[in-house]
């Protein structure tokens, strides 16, 4: 048998550590173990003599070497209590091995099985307008004219400032970018959207509304994008720019408009959604933005709206008023919540559609606290979300059965939620405070 | 945050003081790091500690060091390529590729081991700085500092493009070097290849294929150059797949396609004996190809090609069917057609890649000179009666087909589609008649093809005379089982009850009949009217045939077949044995022109002559005598005496037919106009004989002025009205 011929000795920081090249080859080409074992460096020389014996010294804390060895020994990572997260961060930032760490942090996202990871304190002053969850863990949280962005390790980056203008909505085109819509200001030709860099807040550029060719300013409302690099957002001009505008995410032109029909609501949608399978975007403009609800799939490449539901000229009660609507292409539906997360359904594939309300939970009324916010819905993976007062339900099913209820004690009524990265970030409107749910990571035993 | 609360820990800052405040710690780190990049670039790296190193830039990245580390970096490297630089200039000759080579690898190298040290840098200084990380870095500094310095830049342009013209020249050169060097430009940024070698490497290409192609074209013939042409551009190919970017392949191929053809292509297509016409004559299929495939990728290069193919075509057409020897034997007339479309079917299928715009310009050729000459849909028609005739005999089934489709293509290409079927059917009735069809199946199957091409109507009248064929077979059953016993002794009948209008009707002076037959004709005629009623029978003497037993002087026994109108004749002699031309007419009152015909058959074909005329002579007069030849002697039993008829119609009768057609295309004028208008109510002239003429055009091509007469004619009769404002406007009346 004798000596393996690929075992390495560190010494971190006056400790021994004795593992395999094998094993720093799971830390990839792009990490410091990846470079000292290139070729280049000739680190192996002599190896079936003095290799093992040799020890590469490396001045760092020996701890976290540990914790970090183990994970690319294992694919896992754990975190004794007494070593802060922060400093393994920057350890795995010096090694190479962030990715690693925060692939390995948490695990794949179900809603059954979410447990408070954090809480995030004295960020969003004032009523918070919308959280964000970013593409690989990272968040944004907008209120005022103010745009915070969060990394994976909720490291604060340079704030977005919007120039005192109120930000309307914010979604993450990339790891990089967020595109925040804003209000226009009368007088100045501002509002509008554009893209800003998530690592220090810069604008790389704007999106422009033009109306016979003439630039126009606008106020940019809701935002969704799809497969093809497109960008839709609600406009409101101040003349005849009322729809939605579709722009190129890439170059940043516009490249479509989908005027406003008479007697129906699109440039002040509160919502857009982007259907993959369908080749539709749903839009929905709700109450209490507008006196009624309009809900339609709008098909770009003929400009038509090829599916519509509104509540004009029915008796509408409280418990008939929809305050927030999401389209399930799986089974062909649009799902709406009233103001007692009352869940109902509409079938996409039929025009005139009533909705089916299941009503769970007339307990609510009465209830109610004394700054309510109203329900806000989400999708992922055939799990159904829902925010009521301080809490988050999750339905799953094909009858969409409550499965599991989030509740933080702190922070009072939840604004807003988003899900994205394997997480799920909820801002409270009580309180200033936003929260973070994870999945743990699984476990091979 | 939470350090804020925590601010009585004065320890820690008095430790973080003393480590940045250290002016000489900064540069102390530096030092190593640059020691470390020049002896990297010297070869010289096994003494260096990767860790230290790695460390040491990280610290300096933390310590907020990092822009001195940076421009450390870019200065140091910059002086290492400037020193490179030097080296590659010295070189002589052809060593200059070479060292330029073995530089680049080795700064690709150091490169690598850089950024390894810099790692750290890599990842958080430099994109929160929007600076240009490493790799790029050193790209673009051995771009700006080796490849663009003054005394390298032209001299490797120049070495490149020398060494492409001595491969273009038949030398062999070091390919792998020269793909090592482009893939270094191509590595610098698409820019740096194609304003450093693809632009000028384009434009020296193309003075080179520019003089290149004028020297080729003086000395060579067509075939010729287009082979090297050809030859040119697959070296280009293989050239740019073995060390050229592959986007250039799109341009380098254009500016050989652009100088070797498009700007010569007139030139090469009228060369005189070995031009496209020539090629055509000679059926030069593989010149052809290479002629399209080349020609396919320059702009015009294809219609260029198609127009003088069309003027070639239509010109040999036009003078095939005007020329008046052809037009003598209307089979060999047909087949010269169908080998000429044989001929350029073959060559746009094999060198023309079945483009179809070719057969586009092949057919409309075809059309245009098919209708030059009037009679071509009578000679198609006595083509295929040629063929039905006896042409088929041992023929098989598929090439009847063959055969039949190269006529229905013929077919298509007819402008006046009525005058073929007038002759069609005046062929058929005859064949029929006659009994003269070889094949039934052929037949039928010519009809079903007329009638998929024209419609139930073009072929109804066709298919009618079939009918009446099959019903007389069954009608002449019908008669002989009622009048079997009593005919037993007489000549046999046989009719054949033709339905008036599908046949082609001749004025119909009936002649008179030997006694012998009339009896058995009124018999028939009673039986026929006897089992059909509200039906009239008129005789078609003009049309039938008779087998005729005689007996000549020398008791030799023949049997004459002969026509209706011999019959007669022949069947006098029976009384007489010498009978004046006019005494024949009076008793026959058979029209003169048929009886001269008749006779001259009958007396003045030699070895058919069964009659003796006195005077001798080949024509017949009017006061000619005639008595039975009793030295008549043949070798067969059975004797077939033919009438003397013009294959082709003679003058006036073409006159005749050709006035049928007009006749019979007015009704349909007049009905396509009806029907436009029915649906139209208002047009004006212009259009309404632009419709009628679009409309009647599968079957003729309609003339304005008769479009006009008819359109008048149906003002006349209160169809259509003129508009009393704008006196160009019809109006239908309901």
């Amino acid at each position: 048998m004798g000596v393996q011929k690929d075992r390495v000795k560190f010494n971190v920081g006056g400790r021994i550590f004795e593992t395999t090249a094998t094993t720093l080859a799971n830390a990839g080409r792009n990490s410091l173990f990846g470079a000292m074992f290139d070729e280049n460096w000739n680190l192996q020389s002599n190896p079936a003599t003095t290799a093992a014996a040799t020890e590469h010294f490396i001045d760092r804390n020996p701890d976290c070497f540990s914790i970090l060895l183990d994970l690319l020994r294992t694919g896992e990572l754990h975190i004794p209590t007494n070593i802060p997260e922060k400093l393994l961060y920057k350890e795995a930032l010096f090694y190479g091995l962030s990715d690693h760490v925060r692939t390995a942090r948490w695990g794949p996202f179900d809603g059954n099985r979410l447990h408070l990871a954090r809480s995030v304190h004295g960020r969003a002053p004032g009523d918070g307008t919308a959280i964000r969850a970013g593409p690989d863990g990272g968040c944004c949280v907008a209120h005022g004219s103010m745009v915070h962005v969060y990394d994976w390790t909720l490291e604060e980056h340079p704030p977005i400032n919007l120039d005192y203008q109120r930000v309307n909505d914010a979604i993450w085109v990339d790891s990089d970018n967020i595109v925040i819509s804003a209000c226009e200001r009368l007088g100045r030709d501002e509002g509008g959207m554009g893209l800003f860099s998530t690592s220090n807040g810069e604008l790389r550029y704007k999106f422009h509304v033009a109306h016979e060719n003439q630039a126009k300013s606008y106020t940019g409302g809701a935002l969704s994008f799809n497969q093809d690099y497109k960008l839709f957002s609600s406009c409101k001009g101040r003349s005849n720019e009322y729809g939605i505008g579709v722009w190129d995410q890439v170059t940043g032109n516009q490249v479509d408009f989908f005027y406003e029909p008479p007697g129906w609501s699109l440039g002040e949608a509160d919502k857009l959604q982007w259907l993959h399978g369908t080749n539709c975007l749903l839009v929905a403009t709700l109450f209490p933005r507008k006196d009624n609800c309009y809900i339609g799939l709008l098909d770009f490449r003929d400009k038509s709206m090829v599916w519509s539901w509104s509540d004009i000229g029915a008796r509408i009660t409280d418990e008939r008023r929809v305050r927030d609507a999401i389209a399930m292409e799986e089974t062909n539906s649009i799902c709406v919540v009233n103001e007692y997360e009352d869940l109902g359904f509409m079938d996409l594939r039929r025009a005139g559609s009533i909705v089916r309300w299941s009503s769970r939970s007339r307990l609510m009324k009465g209830k109610m606290p004394d700054e309510p916010c109203y329900p806000k819905l989400a999708l992922h993976e055939g799990q159904l979300f829902s925010s009521m007062n301080d809490s988050v339900s999750v339905f799953a099913g094909p009858d969409w059965v409550l499965t599991s209820r989030l509740r933080n004690s702190y922070g009072g009524s939840i604004c807003d939620f988003s899900i994205g990265g394997d997480r799920l970030f909820a801002l409270h409107s009580d309180e200033n405070v936003f929260d973070i749910w994870e999945t743990r990571a699984h476990s091979i035993v | 945050m939470s350090s804020g609360h925590k601010k009585r820990n004065f320890q820690i800052e008095a430790f973080k003081h003393k480590v940045v405040v250290d002016p000489k710690y900064a540069e102390k780190t530096w030092k190593i790091l640059d020691h470390a990049i020049h002896e990297i670039y010297n070869h010289n790296a096994s003494g260096l500690s990767f860790e230290e190193l790695y460390r040491n830039a990280y610290n300096m990245v933390l310590h907020k060091f990092g822009e001195k580390l940076y421009s450390g970096l870019v200065s140091t490297m910059t002086l290492h390529l400037q020193t490179m630089s030097k080296s590659i200039e010295s070189a002589h000759g052809g060593l200059f590729l070479e060292e330029l080579n073995t530089k680049w690898s080795d700064h690709n190298k150091a490169l690598q081991m850089i950024r390894d040290i810099l790692m750290y840098m890599d990842r958080t200084f430099i994109p929160s700085t929007h600076k240009t990380p490493v790799h790029e870095l050193g790209l673009n500094l051995w771009r700006d500092n080796v490849i663009h310095s003054d005394k390298i830049q032209t001299r490797l342009l120049n070495t490149l493009l020398e060494l492409i013209l001595r491969e273009r020249m038949g030398e062999v050169i070091n390919r792998g070097l020269m793909r090592n060097i482009i893939k270094m430009l191509m590595d610098l940024g698409p820019s740096v290849y194609q304003d450093d070698f693809e632009k000028p490497f384009l434009e020296v290409s193309a003075d080179f294929y520019r003089a290149e192609s004028q020297e080729f074209i003086e000395c060579s013939d067509c075939g010729d150059y287009l082979k090297k042409a050809e030859r040119r551009l697959n070296e280009e190919i293989e050239r740019v797949s073995h060390y050229l970017d592959a986007k250039s392949e799109a341009k380098i191929t254009n500016v050989v396609e652009k100088e070797m053809v498009a700007n010569h292509m007139l030139r090469l297509v009228h060369m005189d004996n070995s031009g496209l016409v020539k090629m055509l004559l000679d059926d030069k299929l593989e010149d052809l190809g290479r002629m399209y495939t080349l020609f396919k990728r320059v702009p015009i290069g294809l219609p260029t090609i198609r127009d003088v193919l069309t003027s070639h075509i239509r010109n040999t057409g036009k003078q095939l069917v005007t020329d008046p020897e052809k037009s003598k034997n209307p089979v060999e007339f047909v087949e010269a057609l169908l080998d000429k479309k044989d001929k350029y079917d073959k060559i746009i299928a094999s060198s023309f890649s079945n483009d179809k715009t070719f057969q586009n310009a092949l057919s409309s050729s075809f059309e245009y000179f098919i209708n030059l000459n009037p009679r071509s849909p009578e000679y198609i028609s006595l083509f295929v009666d040629d063929k039905l005739r006896k042409g088929l005999k041992g023929v098989k089934e598929e090439d009847i087909e063959i055969m039949l489709d190269k006529v229905m293509m013929l077919f298509r290409y007819l402008q006046e589609k009525d005058v073929f079927e007038k002759y069609y059917k005046q062929h058929l009735a005859k064949r029929l008649l006659s009994g003269k069809t070889v094949s039934d199946d052929a037949e039928r199957s010519l009809i079903v093809k007329l009638k998929t091409e024209c419609g139930y109507q073009f072929t109804s009248k066709l298919e009618g005379m079939f009918t009446d064929m099959k019903t007389s077979q069954d009608t002449m059953q019908g008669f002989y089982s009622a009048h079997g016993g009593d005919l037993a002794s007489g000549p046999t009948l046989v009719v054949q009850v033709l339905t008036t209008g599908s046949w082609p009707t001749q004025s119909s002076i009936s002649c008179n009949l030997p006694s012998e037959l009339l009896t058995l004709c009124e018999k028939f005629r009673s039986y026929y009217l006897g089992t059909h009623t509200g039906r009239r029978l008129s005789w078609q003497t003009n049309m039938g045939t008779a087998d005729l037993r005689a007996t000549f002087g020398n008791g030799q026994k023949y049997e004459l077949n002969v026509s209706t109108y011999q019959m007669c004749v022949l069947m006098l002699f029976n009384n007489s044995d010498c009978l004046s031309y006019r005494e024949i007419e009076q008793a026959t009152e058979i029209i003169s022109s048929d009886l001269k015909r008749c006779l001259q058959s009958l007396a003045c074909v030699k070895g058919k002559n069964v009659l003796r005329k006195e005077p001798m002579s080949k024509e017949i007069g009017e006061d000619d005598v005639f008595s039975v030849n009793d030295k008549f002697t043949s070798k067969l039993r059975k004797v077939k005496i033919g009438t003397v008829v013009a294959q082709k119609e003679s003058e006036p009768e073409k006159q005749e037919t050709r006035q049928r057609v007009e006749e019979d295309r007015k009704p349909q004028i007049e009905a396509a106009v009806v029907r436009i208008m029915k649906s139209r109510r208002v047009l004006d002239h212009n259009n309404i004989i632009a419709e009628v003429t679009k409309q009647l055009q599968p079957r003729f091509l309609a003339n304005p002025s008769e479009i006009k007469k008819r359109i008048e004619s149906l003002i006349e009769r209160d169809f259509l009205e003129r508009d009393n404002v704008d006196r160009r406007l019809y109006r239908y009346l309901a």
